[in-house]
Protein backbone atom coordinates (compact mmCIF):
# COMPACT_ATOMS: atom_id res chain seq x y z
CA UNK A 1 0.00 0.00 0.00
CA UNK A 2 2.71 2.43 1.03
CA UNK A 3 4.82 1.38 -1.94
CA UNK A 4 1.92 2.04 -4.25
CA UNK A 5 1.39 5.46 -2.78
CA UNK A 6 5.02 6.33 -3.27
CA UNK A 7 4.97 5.06 -6.83
CA UNK A 8 2.14 7.37 -7.78
CA UNK A 9 4.54 10.18 -6.98
CA UNK A 10 7.83 8.77 -8.27
CA UNK A 11 6.66 6.52 -11.08
CA UNK A 12 7.11 2.77 -11.04
CA UNK A 13 10.23 1.72 -9.17
CA UNK A 14 10.38 -1.50 -11.17
CA UNK A 15 10.45 0.50 -14.39
CA UNK A 16 13.14 2.76 -13.08
CA UNK A 17 15.29 -0.21 -12.13
CA UNK A 18 14.84 -1.75 -15.57
CA UNK A 19 15.63 1.55 -17.26
CA UNK A 20 18.84 1.97 -15.30
CA UNK A 21 19.84 -1.59 -16.06
CA UNK A 22 19.30 -1.13 -19.80
CA UNK A 23 21.17 2.17 -19.79
CA UNK A 24 24.10 0.46 -18.06
CA UNK A 25 24.04 -2.36 -20.62
CA UNK A 26 24.36 0.18 -23.44
CA UNK A 27 27.16 2.04 -21.69
CA UNK A 28 29.05 -1.19 -21.17
CA UNK A 29 29.10 -2.05 -24.87
CA UNK A 30 32.41 -2.02 -26.73
CA UNK A 31 32.99 0.81 -29.18
CA UNK A 32 31.64 1.80 -31.63
CA UNK A 33 28.44 0.18 -30.38
CA UNK A 34 28.23 2.14 -27.11
CA UNK A 35 28.39 5.46 -28.97
CA UNK A 36 25.81 4.35 -31.52
CA UNK A 37 23.46 2.91 -28.91
CA UNK A 38 23.67 6.00 -26.70
CA UNK A 39 23.04 8.28 -29.67
CA UNK A 40 19.90 6.36 -30.69
CA UNK A 41 18.78 6.25 -27.05
CA UNK A 42 19.16 10.01 -26.77
CA UNK A 43 17.21 10.60 -29.96
CA UNK A 44 14.37 8.35 -28.80
CA UNK A 45 14.16 10.24 -25.53
CA UNK A 46 13.75 13.53 -27.38
CA UNK A 47 11.72 12.58 -30.38
CA UNK A 48 9.74 9.50 -29.46
CA UNK A 49 7.08 11.40 -27.64
CA UNK A 50 6.05 8.20 -25.92
CA UNK A 51 4.73 9.01 -22.51
CA UNK A 52 3.75 5.72 -20.92
CA UNK A 53 6.43 4.15 -18.82
CA UNK A 54 5.70 0.55 -19.77
CA UNK A 55 6.26 1.17 -23.47
CA UNK A 56 9.36 3.29 -22.85
CA UNK A 57 10.88 0.62 -20.64
CA UNK A 58 10.19 -2.13 -23.16
CA UNK A 59 11.59 0.02 -25.96
CA UNK A 60 14.89 0.59 -24.17
CA UNK A 61 15.25 -3.07 -23.24
CA UNK A 62 14.79 -4.00 -26.90
CA UNK A 63 17.27 -1.33 -27.91
CA UNK A 64 19.86 -2.71 -25.51
CA UNK A 65 19.18 -6.24 -26.88
CA UNK A 66 19.65 -5.04 -30.44
CA UNK A 67 23.02 -3.41 -29.77
CA UNK A 68 24.31 -6.20 -27.57
CA UNK A 69 23.46 -8.63 -30.34
CA UNK A 70 25.19 -6.42 -32.91
CA UNK A 71 28.30 -6.15 -30.73
CA UNK A 72 28.40 -9.91 -30.20
CA UNK A 73 27.98 -10.67 -33.91
CA UNK A 74 30.30 -7.84 -34.95
CA UNK A 75 27.64 -6.42 -37.28
CA UNK A 76 28.80 -3.08 -38.71
CA UNK A 77 26.95 -0.11 -37.21
CA UNK A 78 25.69 0.95 -40.66
CA UNK A 79 24.17 -2.47 -41.18
CA UNK A 80 22.03 -1.81 -38.13
CA UNK A 81 20.87 1.75 -38.68
CA UNK A 82 21.18 2.03 -42.48
CA UNK A 83 21.83 5.17 -44.51
CA UNK A 84 19.35 7.20 -42.54
CA UNK A 85 19.69 6.83 -38.75
CA UNK A 86 16.79 9.24 -38.15
CA UNK A 87 14.46 7.12 -40.23
CA UNK A 88 15.61 4.04 -38.36
CA UNK A 89 14.99 5.68 -34.98
CA UNK A 90 11.54 6.79 -36.06
CA UNK A 91 10.54 3.40 -37.44
CA UNK A 92 11.78 1.92 -34.18
CA UNK A 93 9.50 4.15 -32.05
CA UNK A 94 6.54 3.70 -34.35
CA UNK A 95 6.75 -0.04 -33.86
CA UNK A 96 5.57 0.36 -30.27
CA UNK A 97 2.46 2.39 -30.91
CA UNK A 98 2.51 3.46 -27.25
CA UNK A 99 0.82 6.52 -25.85
CA UNK A 100 2.38 9.65 -27.28
CA UNK A 101 1.99 13.24 -26.13
CA UNK A 102 0.63 14.05 -29.61
CA UNK A 103 -2.28 11.60 -29.13
CA UNK A 104 -4.30 14.23 -27.28
CA UNK A 105 -3.92 16.66 -30.15
CA UNK A 106 -4.77 13.94 -32.67
CA UNK A 107 -8.01 13.20 -30.83
CA UNK A 108 -8.75 16.92 -30.65
CA UNK A 109 -8.30 17.37 -34.40
CA UNK A 110 -10.54 14.39 -35.18
CA UNK A 111 -13.21 15.70 -32.84
CA UNK A 112 -13.06 19.21 -34.27
CA UNK A 113 -13.50 17.92 -37.82
CA UNK A 114 -16.39 15.74 -36.70
CA UNK A 115 -18.06 18.76 -35.12
CA UNK A 116 -17.49 20.80 -38.23
CA UNK A 117 -18.99 18.04 -40.34
CA UNK A 118 -22.08 17.90 -38.13
CA UNK A 119 -22.68 21.61 -38.65
CA UNK A 120 -22.34 21.03 -42.38
CA UNK A 121 -25.02 18.34 -42.45
CA UNK A 122 -27.49 20.07 -40.19
CA UNK A 123 -27.64 23.68 -41.17
CA UNK A 124 -27.88 25.68 -44.33
CA UNK A 125 -24.64 26.35 -46.19
CA UNK A 126 -22.48 28.76 -44.25
CA UNK A 127 -23.18 32.41 -45.08
CA UNK A 128 -19.83 33.01 -46.76
CA UNK A 129 -20.75 30.54 -49.44
CA UNK A 130 -23.73 32.68 -50.40
CA UNK A 131 -22.05 36.02 -50.21
CA UNK A 132 -18.56 35.23 -51.39
CA UNK A 133 -19.17 35.06 -55.15
CA UNK A 134 -21.12 38.30 -55.25
CA UNK A 135 -18.59 39.98 -53.02
CA UNK A 136 -16.00 39.08 -55.64
CA UNK A 137 -18.09 40.56 -58.36
CA UNK A 138 -19.10 37.47 -60.31
CA UNK B 1 16.40 2.99 -60.30
CA UNK B 2 16.21 5.52 -57.48
CA UNK B 3 17.19 4.26 -54.06
CA UNK B 4 15.08 6.89 -52.35
CA UNK B 5 12.00 5.84 -54.31
CA UNK B 6 12.67 2.21 -53.52
CA UNK B 7 12.83 2.96 -49.80
CA UNK B 8 9.62 4.95 -49.91
CA UNK B 9 7.72 2.27 -51.81
CA UNK B 10 9.03 -0.56 -49.70
CA UNK B 11 7.92 1.12 -46.50
CA UNK B 12 4.31 0.07 -46.77
CA UNK B 13 5.05 -3.46 -47.85
CA UNK B 14 7.94 -4.47 -45.59
CA UNK B 15 5.68 -5.73 -42.84
CA UNK B 16 4.12 -8.22 -45.24
CA UNK B 17 7.52 -9.04 -46.70
CA UNK B 18 8.90 -9.90 -43.27
CA UNK B 19 5.83 -11.97 -42.39
CA UNK B 20 6.15 -13.84 -45.67
CA UNK B 21 9.78 -14.62 -44.83
CA UNK B 22 8.90 -15.88 -41.37
CA UNK B 23 6.06 -17.95 -42.86
CA UNK B 24 8.58 -20.03 -44.81
CA UNK B 25 10.47 -20.97 -41.68
CA UNK B 26 10.78 -19.57 -38.14
CA UNK B 27 13.86 -17.41 -37.85
CA UNK B 28 15.63 -14.77 -35.77
CA UNK B 29 16.28 -11.19 -36.86
CA UNK B 30 19.69 -11.68 -38.40
CA UNK B 31 18.54 -14.69 -40.43
CA UNK B 32 15.52 -12.81 -41.72
CA UNK B 33 17.68 -9.88 -42.84
CA UNK B 34 20.12 -12.26 -44.53
CA UNK B 35 17.31 -14.11 -46.32
CA UNK B 36 15.78 -10.88 -47.57
CA UNK B 37 19.15 -9.74 -48.89
CA UNK B 38 19.52 -13.03 -50.72
CA UNK B 39 16.10 -12.43 -52.26
CA UNK B 40 17.35 -9.17 -53.74
CA UNK B 41 16.29 -6.69 -51.05
CA UNK B 42 19.90 -5.57 -51.00
CA UNK B 43 19.55 -2.36 -49.00
CA UNK B 44 17.61 -3.75 -46.08
CA UNK B 45 19.36 -3.25 -42.76
CA UNK B 46 19.04 -5.23 -39.59
CA UNK B 47 17.68 -2.37 -37.52
CA UNK B 48 14.72 -1.90 -39.86
CA UNK B 49 13.89 -5.59 -39.74
CA UNK B 50 14.26 -5.55 -35.96
CA UNK B 51 11.80 -2.65 -35.65
CA UNK B 52 9.35 -4.46 -37.92
CA UNK B 53 9.66 -7.64 -35.91
CA UNK B 54 8.85 -5.71 -32.77
CA UNK B 55 5.82 -4.25 -34.46
CA UNK B 56 4.45 -7.54 -35.73
CA UNK B 57 5.09 -9.02 -32.31
CA UNK B 58 3.10 -6.18 -30.70
CA UNK B 59 0.29 -6.75 -33.17
CA UNK B 60 0.20 -10.43 -32.26
CA UNK B 61 1.12 -11.86 -35.69
CA UNK B 62 4.08 -13.92 -34.53
CA UNK B 63 5.00 -16.17 -31.65
CA UNK B 64 8.35 -15.51 -30.06
CA UNK B 65 10.66 -18.02 -28.48
CA UNK B 66 13.80 -16.96 -26.67
CA UNK B 67 16.63 -19.29 -27.53
CA UNK B 68 19.85 -19.03 -25.51
CA UNK B 69 22.92 -18.32 -27.62
CA UNK B 70 26.56 -19.12 -26.92
CA UNK B 71 27.47 -15.47 -26.72
CA UNK B 72 25.38 -12.41 -26.02
CA UNK B 73 21.70 -12.10 -25.14
CA UNK B 74 19.26 -14.88 -26.08
CA UNK B 75 18.03 -14.81 -29.66
CA UNK B 76 14.35 -14.24 -30.30
CA UNK B 77 13.03 -16.74 -32.81
CA UNK B 78 9.89 -15.61 -34.59
CA UNK B 79 7.27 -17.90 -36.09
CA UNK B 80 4.02 -17.04 -37.84
CA UNK B 81 0.84 -17.78 -35.85
CA UNK B 82 -2.80 -18.04 -36.94
CA UNK B 83 -3.47 -14.30 -36.72
CA UNK B 84 -0.30 -13.64 -38.70
CA UNK B 85 -1.19 -16.03 -41.44
CA UNK B 86 -4.63 -14.44 -41.74
CA UNK B 87 -2.98 -11.05 -42.01
CA UNK B 88 -0.56 -12.38 -44.61
CA UNK B 89 -3.44 -13.68 -46.77
CA UNK B 90 -4.99 -10.25 -46.60
CA UNK B 91 -1.63 -8.68 -47.49
CA UNK B 92 -1.30 -10.77 -50.66
CA UNK B 93 -4.85 -9.91 -51.71
CA UNK B 94 -4.18 -6.21 -51.22
CA UNK B 95 -0.86 -6.49 -53.00
CA UNK B 96 -2.41 -8.24 -56.03
CA UNK B 97 -5.09 -5.61 -56.26
CA UNK B 98 -2.65 -2.72 -55.95
CA UNK B 99 -0.07 -4.10 -58.36
CA UNK B 100 -2.79 -4.83 -60.93
CA UNK B 101 -4.14 -1.28 -60.67
CA UNK B 102 -0.71 0.27 -61.00
CA UNK B 103 0.27 -1.99 -63.89
CA UNK B 104 -2.96 -1.08 -65.63
CA UNK B 105 -2.25 2.60 -65.13
CA UNK B 106 1.24 2.09 -66.48
CA UNK B 107 -0.09 0.27 -69.52
CA UNK B 108 -2.81 2.86 -70.03
CA UNK B 109 -0.46 5.86 -69.92
CA UNK B 110 1.99 4.14 -72.25
CA UNK B 111 -0.60 3.32 -74.89
CA UNK B 112 -2.04 6.84 -74.65
CA UNK B 113 1.43 8.32 -75.12
CA UNK B 114 2.03 6.05 -78.11
CA UNK B 115 -1.17 7.18 -79.76
CA UNK B 116 -0.28 10.80 -79.12
CA UNK B 117 3.04 10.54 -80.91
Amino acid sequence: MAAKWIETITGSLEQKKQYKQDKARMEALPEPYATAAKAVHRYLMYSGGITDGDTLTRMFTDLADLWERAATDGTPVRDIVGDNPVEFAEAFTEAYGGTQWIDKERARLNKAIENAEEGEQKGAPPPWRLTWPSACGD
Amino acid sequence: MSKQQMTEMLKGTLEGVVLATVAVQPAYGYEITARLREQGFADIVEGTVYALLIRIEQRGFVDVEKVPSEKGPPRKVYSLNAAGSEYLDEFWKTWSFLSQRIEQLHHHTETTNDKGQ
